[in-house]
């Protein structure tokens, strides 16, 4: 679907908010699959990692609250995890100079290895060099470069549309009081001013993730974390990078994981654990897709503790963890 | 061994508590916020006066003036038939009254109770917050409190002046005899066969001896206590007011007050020491019981909110761990010889498992939690022994710090979040409650089931379980020292004094003589840890490891961030300026009002203490009182927390889920007060540091 920039209708914005949605959830999994396979964690890996995931999380938010404020309640599926493919990213469009340090990597659920912090560091690849504006203004949906440009791309959509931005729906904070400098997490106004909202959600979404396109090293300090972040000033990008050159060249001096054991020579308590987190995670979905439909489960931090737990406990016990029965290998 | 019956006090050590008021209730004899059969009221609420065991509720906490009541230490004694080395639980105990007859036919006439109280605060060293016990390690002392008083921490110049000694104090129980701790009344002991012995020429100490005005904010302190007997012969031990005093300096103005631990120039009221009894018998005969302890110290604010650490939690691990307590949990294996948890051992979850569930829930009605906290603190409390510990918000206690491990600076999502043990950012269970975590996590439980404890071991259980564990920076009702060996009775299998006895320091109270009352005292500085001394505590040896004055911690350990534990450094994965809660069980910090409840509807919450004196510049110390002395002046005033079942009202029903604010007198229904934010918030930035202009 290749449009031009004069053609965003809402449905296009609909796309791209929900594949929003999709990219930011998408994460979760990946990095906490990875974060709990390392073993020690007083590791500066595991804490990094924790702190990025606390704000994929926060992005997911402010993702849906983009949505919702646009009219849309965005569905929560479980995120496929095969191959090399991470949603609504090529990095094909990138200059190979910049995407070679991270290959190979793989989009598989696994454990804190070179594969897998190469696929971090590429999810959150910044834009080093930001698009065209005719690469901006014509998109395909599934051909961004990077998630800042994936983001540039809604912005200006959302921009267009701004009309339509209906503030106070369904919104959720679950965040704030983390982020004491942010004027606010949620879109509470419509039109214009609306709008200026959700463009400080999507400036805290990209300027956490990959930086504010390198121009200033420094997450600004509106977006940084006041209360439990080991380096609130430096974006996942950089946090991810610092765990991989930590890891030497290949990858030897990561921390150390949870050994596994091939599928074939899991227990069926081992099953069970893996079972246990699908169905989890598969409550998890649920019950976040019924959050921001403006429900307020009150068993939804709950599920989402247990997940981690779960998943820990597939590590615990060499079973790599999985998140559906359908969506992975 | 041959069959013998021995006697045994117990609680083995028991809390007094202050009050403002003559009145008293009792201390608790059943752990905090654990079901209690046969009714909804939780465990941990203090006892009517003059009753068996029936919860006060919130009328009964103060008199008809508005003053606080103390709270009466009950002790009580058991009969326990030895034959061979004791073992622990040993489920048995039979509790001895005046009137009870003994299996060998011999009657109980009389109990001849004694105790001795003291104060030694000011005597001794500092409190060094950051380092804890450290502080005592290498042969090292603190520096010494009151250090322009002349004289090393012996000489009688020094004890003199800065101990408060109000020396032994006896009274039979068929007489119905009370005696005070202060200068009027007599001291006494109880020497051998019974007899109760004046002891006319003990040197008793107060403040008041040796200076001659003293700032009272409170009246003066001239008492530590009281001791009576009930009914059945049951001794009663009453706190003093729980007051404090302070020296003038040389412009005739009070001390200034310059810290929360040590301030020079001011005595309190707290006080610690033995409590013995010898039981007359109708043929004459007398039998000596093995004795206990008594603290008395801090309000319970809160007595029905568990900590997750208790000093239960900590002396059991310590006798599981060092003394031997249960060598089929811990102790050789066969295979290694090393100590070790047993992995054979399997806990029992309502007796070691779910109060832990239960204490984490319990916190959000002291504590502004954040809304997910609640959500995840309410599934921790909903975990029953039927469920798979893997599909629990606890699998893999995922979000349990491991004391095994160098986790104590790693804050959320570990739990629990509130601030460590000196020299640490963060609390962590104790290694045998995550022993017993660990085995429910593997399910090696057993389900059902009653307590396996006899009556006079649950009294000791449930008389630690109400008090602060884990933090002892320096601690609410006694410090890090209640976790050393060296101040237990050691022998407890084989002496028949059984476990978690304090070791008393033989006080013969022999060659006293009014020559040397004014000038001797009889006590000295006592018992200090990490120094090999075994040889057993003085009175006050638990007490002097607290603040002074004690109402100046109590105010300020109310939220902090990390560094206050570890020498000013964030040492944590969080931002330097995130506060937590220090005590957050037992020092109330964020509270929700009974009167503001409206149908079960929870208010905003407020903080416990609030009103005038207490706007803070820096959220680092709101929930204070910004005036130290303040807080020595109306501590009393301060709320208490009781369960929604005991509120009383003549409007409204509380449900039993609830535990609210009652009897506060800092502030009336509608009073701004400072705001309670949500968690995390931040105190204000660090000044910053100068540097070199050059």
């Amino acid at each position: 679907m290749k449009i031009k920039h004069t053609d965003w209708g809402m449905e296009n914005l609909k796309d791209h908010l929900q594949a929003a949605v999709d990219l930011e959830l998408w994460t979760i999994p990946y990095y906490m699959s990875a974060m709990y396979s390392i073993k020690n964690r007083d590791s500066n890996a595991y804490q990094l990692i924790r702190t990025v995931i606390n704000q994929e999380m926060l992005h997911l938010q402010c993702a849906a609250n983009i949505a919702n404020a646009y009219g849309l309640s965005p569905t929560i599926t479980p995120p496929v995890y095969k191959g090399t493919k991470i949603p609504h990213l090529n990095f094909n469009l990138d200059p190979s100079e910049k995407t070679e340090p991270y290959m190979p990597y793989t989009a598989e659920i696994g454990p804190l290895d070179l594969m897998h912090i190469n696929g971090m560091c590429l999810v959150e690849l910044p834009e080093f060099n930001p698009p065209p504006l005719e690469i901006l203004l014509e998109s395909l949906i599934n051909e961004y470069s990077s998630i800042g440009a994936f983001y540039d791309a809604l912005r200006f959509g959302a921009s267009l549309l701004k009309d339509h931005i209906k503030g106070g729906v369904r919104q959720v904070d679950a965040f704030s009081a983390f982020y004491r400098n942010m004027p606010n997490m949620t879109v509470t106004e419509s039109g214009e001013a609306g709008f200026d909202q959700v463009s400080l959600l999507i400036d805290l979404i990209t300027d956490q993730g990959e930086g504010q396109c390198k121009k200033d090293p420094i997450v600004p300090s509106v977006f940084q974390n006041t209360a439990d972040d080991t380096e609130p000033e430096d974006d996942h990008f950089v946090k991810f990078n610092q765990i991989k050159d930590a890891g030497g060249l290949d990858g030897c001096e990561l921390p150390e994981t949870f050994s596994t054991k091939p599928p074939s020579e899991y227990t069926p308590e081992d099953l069970q654990l893996q079972n246990i987190l699908v169905k989890q995670f598969g409550r998890l979905t649920e019950l976040l897709e019924a959050l921001f439909k403006g429900e307020n489960p009150d068993n939804f931090f709950p599920i989402m503790a247990s997940v981690g737990g779960a998943l820990r406990n597939c590590w615990e016990n060499g079973v790599t963890p999985k998140f559906s029965e359908t969506n992975q290998h | 061994m041959t069959n013998k019956t021995v006697f045994r006090v117990h609680p083995s050590v028991n809390f007094a508590r202050f009050g403002t008021s003559e009145d008293y209730i009792l201390s608790p004899e059943t752990s905090a916020g654990l079901p209690q059969e046969g009714t909804q009221v939780t465990g941990g609420l203090p006892i009517k006066k003059g009753t068996e065991n029936t919860p006060v509720t919130s009328n009964d906490l103060r008199d008809e003036e508005g003053n606080l009541k103390k709270q009466a230490a009950r002790f009580r004694i058991y009969a326990y038939d030895v034959n061979g080395p004791d073992t622990y639980p040993s489920g048995s105990g039979t509790e001895i009254v005046i009137g009870t007859k003994l299996a060998d036919g011999r009657t109980v006439t009389d109990l001849r109770w004694s105790s001795h109280l003291a104060n030694k605060k000011a005597a001794v060293y500092n409190v060094v917050n950051n380092k804890g016990i450290e502080a005592y390690a290498d042969n090292q002392v603190p520096q010494l409190r009151n250090p322009e008083v002349h004289g090393d921490i012996n000489s009688d110049y020094r004890l003199n002046r800065l101990m408060i000694d109000a020396g032994p104090r006896a009274i039979s129980a068929s007489s119905g005899d009370s005696a005070k701790f202060n200068r009027c009344s007599e001291a006494k002991c109880v020497k051998q066969a019974g007899e109760i012995t004046p002891l006319p020429n003990y040197p008793i100490r107060f403040p008041e001896d040796t200076n001659d005005e003293l700032y009272e904010p409170s009246g003066p302190l001239d008492t530590l206590g009281e001791i009576l007997t009930d009914d059945d012969g049951r001794l009663l031990v009453l706190a003093s007011s729980g007051n404090a005093v302070g020296q003038y300096d040389e412009y005739g103005v009070p001390i200034q007050m310059t810290g929360d631990l040590n301030n020079v120039g001011w005595f309190d009221s707290a006080a610690d020491g033995p409590v013995n009894v010898t039981l007359v018998f109708d043929d004459g005969t007398t039998e000596e019981a093995f004795g206990a302890w008594v603290v008395c110290g801090d309000p319970a604010y809160a007595p029905q909110i568990r900590n997750v650490v208790s000093v239960w939690d900590d002396v059991y691990n310590m006798f599981v761990r060092d003394l031997e307590l249960q060598p089929e949990l811990y102790g050789i294996t066969h295979d290694e010889d090393a100590y070790r948890y047993k992995p054979t051992y399997q806990p029992n979850f309502t007796q070691d498992i779910q109060p832990i569930f239960i204490a984490c829930n319990l916190q959000r009605w002291t504590a502004n939690l954040p809304p997910l906290a609640l959500q995840a603190h309410t599934a921790v409390q909903a975990i029953n022994e039927d469920n798979d510990p893997n599909e629990t918000i606890m699998a893999a206690l995922n979000f349990i710090r491991d004391p095994n491990k160098n986790e104590t600076n790693i804050g959320a999502p570990l739990m629990p979040l509130s601030l460590g043990a000196a020299g640490t950012s963060f609390l962590t269970v104790t290694k045998t409650q995550y022993f017993m975590l660990e085995q429910w996590s593997k399910k090696q439980f057993e389900k059902g089931g009653e307590s396996k404890l006899g009556p006079g071991e649950i009294l000791d259980m449930a008389s630690m379980a109400n008090c602060l564990g884990g933090r002892y920076v320096p601690g609410i009702e006694v410090s890090y020292t209640i976790m050393e060996k060296d101040i237990y009775q050691q022998d407890w299998k084989e002496s028949g004094a059984g476990p978690f006895r304090i070791k008393q320091y033989p006080l013969t109270y022999s060659g006293l003589s009014k020559e040397t009352k004014e000038t001797t005292p009889y006590l000295k500085s006592g018992w200090i840890p990490l120094h090999n001394m075994t040889h057993g505590l003085e009175p006050g040896d638990l007490s002097k490891f607290m603040a002074t004055p004690w109402q100046t911690d109590y105010n300020s350990c109310s939220i902090h961030a990390t560094a206050i534990n570890t020498d000013g450094v964030n040492e944590s994965n969080g931002a330097e300026s995130t506060l937590y809660w220090s005590w957050p069980s037992q020092r109330p910090d964020a509270v929700y009002v009974a009167e503001e409840v409206y149908n079960n509807v929870l208010p905003q919450q407020k903080w416990s203490i609030r009103g005038k004196g207490t706007y803070a510049i820096n959220p680092a110390s709101a929930a204070t009182f910004q005036d130290p002395i303040q807080s020595v002046q109306d501590w009393d005033k301060i709320g208490i927390i009781v369960q929604g079942t005991n509120v009383d009202s003549d409007t409204q029903e509380f449900a039993p889920e609830l535990y609210l604010e009652v009897q506060s007198q800092l502030t009336n229904p509608g009073d701004a007060t400072d705001p309670v934010p949500a968690w995390p918030f931040n105190a204000n930035p660090p000044k910053k540091k100068r540097s070199c202009p050059h």
